[in-house]
């Protein structure tokens, strides 16, 4: 008895020992290749994308990874893009970047701001640029910062709407109430009014932006209501939104990326463009300019990043109809377009609801 | 009230099956905090297997088995391994939301979006404008009386019930509490994989990671309001459900009004008051232990 307790004992020992030499092999292969291999290729130049909304958006994430890909190929550096899904990460990965030698570091959206403002000026041979962001204030010469008049897309997307809409009643759908969300909705709501005062804009937020599940049921509810026509700003979610504008004829979206085109080729009718892509491009292709320094780009209407466009596969599937009603109210949409780059229209960026 | 009641039935169809996956692993004994990954598991596994195969019922059955592999893994972790059940969970959540993204890369080469041609069949017309709701919809309430059947009038339900509160009696009787888990996690593995499938395939026929939301944890907490019971807990989360559309609907009609971050936390905040609710009404906060959260 005595005999078999020790052997018992003897095999857990063992048993717990080679759970334990497992686990340190694992934490070994984990730390080669995730902190070895990129100071190895940071020889050649690192790029690296920090993301705090996951890829798989068919929209601004994707597109950054698809153009920061390109443009290592274009340079023979190495890129890696990664997903920093939680807040407490954000400075562990920027240190791990910056001790990797990365070359330029892009981060993503407001909420990184910090991390940076603390952790730039100890790196001062990385180069960071922050897509969506106020600037940095004292300004620090290694970052860069990018804000985005995305609200003159959606004051346009109001426009349309208004003129386009046969109920009288247009939607928007955001992804959470965040202050630069807030605007995009008050601008679109402004610009419907300018139009039509009589318009009834409905709006919701889904409180994700990765929730396409519950985007369908916000938007299958506002058709219900009325809508004929909604704006998109939540990502992820809009696939769910395009889904709702699909189960029925005479409903139309505006999303935010060329790449949802296919998934609804007879709804989404316009898109409030934000090519986050062609901003990083730019951006981390200034940065690689050996004189660059960094200081705060604000994008616009006429930037080429931020537009307002007509789905050229709508007008080619869509109900003839209705893209005929597109093609016909276009010239007005262009002309508003037209006199806020001239500054003659002064669109409101109200973050209150 | 029609497309209201449509909506209801869509947003909680899915989250009715996790949460009978949750009741018979509660009333088994687990704690059951992998739903999230498993249900994430289902979705990806009904849309990939539709592109591959162009087959519902083939993808649902590939579902079906990766599913009740990852249930098995759990059960491994948890009776074998001797891991805490509530830590072990989420690690299976972790899993299945990681796991789901890197097998879309792998496969697609990219985080994308897919797409399948076709979802869960659907009633059809004839039913009029209920006709867009899944067969998994119109299936619910047999699944739920059968599954009452199942845990309140038969003997396995009643050994499954024993392995949770009083495993000791169980064993007296030359029962297996293990055994017993390990069924329960299967079972929950198949109603995940239909979950997963609804949520996936129900109405939207396209795979996006991460887009179970919460709602496998929405499921736990519907399990521990309807107290694990067979009825109780998928009536909670048919609450939780209807709660949530309600909320969007407040959004529509006051947000002008009141502030949509309020409206937004009105389904969250019932939850929390349903759960102490659930837990003082049955005599619960007084000392820990599991027995206080199923019916008696």
């Amino acid at each position: 008895m005595t005999h078999d307790r020790k052997t018992r004992r003897i095999r857990l020992n063992l048993r717990r020992r080679g759970l334990l030499k497992g686990a340190a092999a694992g934490l070994a292969l984990t730390l080669a290749l995730g902190f070895g291999a990129p100071q190895a290729r940071a020889a050649e130049g690192l790029l690296a994308l920090v993301h705090t909304q996951a890829a798989g958006d068919n929209g601004p994430v994707d597109s950054m990874i698809a153009r920061l890909n390109e443009l290592a190929e274009e340079t023979g550096m190495t890129a890696r893009a990664i997903y920093a899904q939680d807040p407490a990460t954000y400075e562990t990965i920027f240190r791990t970047l910056g001790d990797a030698g990365a070359t330029v570091i892009v981060t993503t959206f407001a909420e990184v701001g910090e991390p940076v403002k603390a952790l730039a000026p100890l790196y001062p041979e990385t180069r960071w640029i922050e897509l969506y962001a106020d600037p940095v204030e004292p300004a620090l010469p290694n970052v860069a910062t990018v804000s985005y008049d995305y609200h003159l897309g959606c004051y346009l997307a109001g426009v349309f709407g208004a003129l386009i809409s046969e109920s009288g009643t247009i939607g928007y759908v955001g992804g959470a109430s965040l202050p630069t969300l807030n605007a995009d909705l008050n601008a679109l709501r402004a610009g419907a009014l300018s139009v039509d005062p009589d318009i009834t804009v409905l709006s919701a937020f889904a409180g994700s932006f990765q929730d396409p599940a519950k985007g369908q049921e916000i938007a299958t509810q506002m058709y219900t209501e009325g809508a004929d026509f909604i704006q998109t700003d939540s990502a992820a979610t809009d696939a769910g939104i395009i889904a709702a504008a699909n189960e029925a004829e005479g409903r139309m979206v505006s999303a935010i990326s060329p790449a949802q085109y296919r998934l609804g080729p007879s709804t989404v009718a316009t898109l409030v463009s934000l090519d986050f892509g062609q901003s990083l491009y730019n951006e981390v292709s200034r940065a690689l300019d050996p004189g660059w320094s960094g200081g705060h780009v604000s994008t616009g209407l006429g930037s080429g990043v931020i537009d307002f466009l007509a789905s050229p596969v709508f007008a080619e599937e869509g109900p003839e109809a209705l893209a005929a009603k597109v093609r016909a109210v276009w010239p007005e949409v262009e002309a508003i377009r037209q006199k806020i780059i001239d500054g003659e229209i002064e669109v409101p960026f109200d973050t209150t609801l | 009230m029609i497309d209201l009641l449509i909506a209801i039935l869509r947003s909680g169809t899915p989250l009715v099956y996790i949460t009978l996956a949750g009741v018979i692993a509660q009333r088994s004994g687990v704690w059951h905090l992998g739903l999230e990954g498993i249900m994430i598991i289902g979705a990806c596994a009904t849309i990939l297997g539709i592109v591959a195969t162009g087959s519902f019922a083939l993808a649902l059955l590939i579902a079906v088995l990766l599913c009740v592999a990852a249930s098995v893994l759990l059960w491994v972790v948890i009776e074998k391994l001797r891991a805490n059940p509530i830590i072990a969970g989420l690690g299976m959540t972790g899993l299945g939301l990681g796991g789901t993204a890197l097998a879309v890369e792998a496969i697609f080469g990219s985080q994308a979006t897919v797409s399948a041609p076709f979802g869960v069949p659907r009633i059809g017309d004839s039913f009029g404008r209920f006709g867009v709701l899944s067969i998994f919809v119109v299936a619910l309430p047999v699944v739920v009386a059968l599954f009452w059947v199942l845990l309140r009038r038969t003997r396995f339900g009643l050994r499954l019930a024993a392995s949770g509160e009083h495993p000791f009696a169980l064993r007296s009787i030359g029962g297996n509490p293990s055994a017993m888990r390990l069924a329960a996690l299967v079972i929950g593995g198949v109603l995940c994989a239909i979950g997963g499938a609804e949520l996936a395939g129900g109405s939207l026929q396209f795979f996006a990671q991460g887009m179970t939301a919460g709602r496998g944890f929405m499921a736990f907490a519907a399990v521990v309001f309807g107290a694990a019971h067979p009825v109780a807990a998928p009536a909670a989360a048919l609450l939780f459900a209807i709660l949530g559309t309600l909320g969007i609907r407040a959004q529509l009609l006051f947000g002008e009004k009141v502030p949509h971050d309020l409206l937004q936390a009105v389904p969250y905040l019932t939850t929390v008051v349903g759960v102490w609710l659930s837990s003082r009404l049955r005599g619960g906060g007084d000392g820990g232990g599991y027995g206080e959260l199923r019916d008696r």
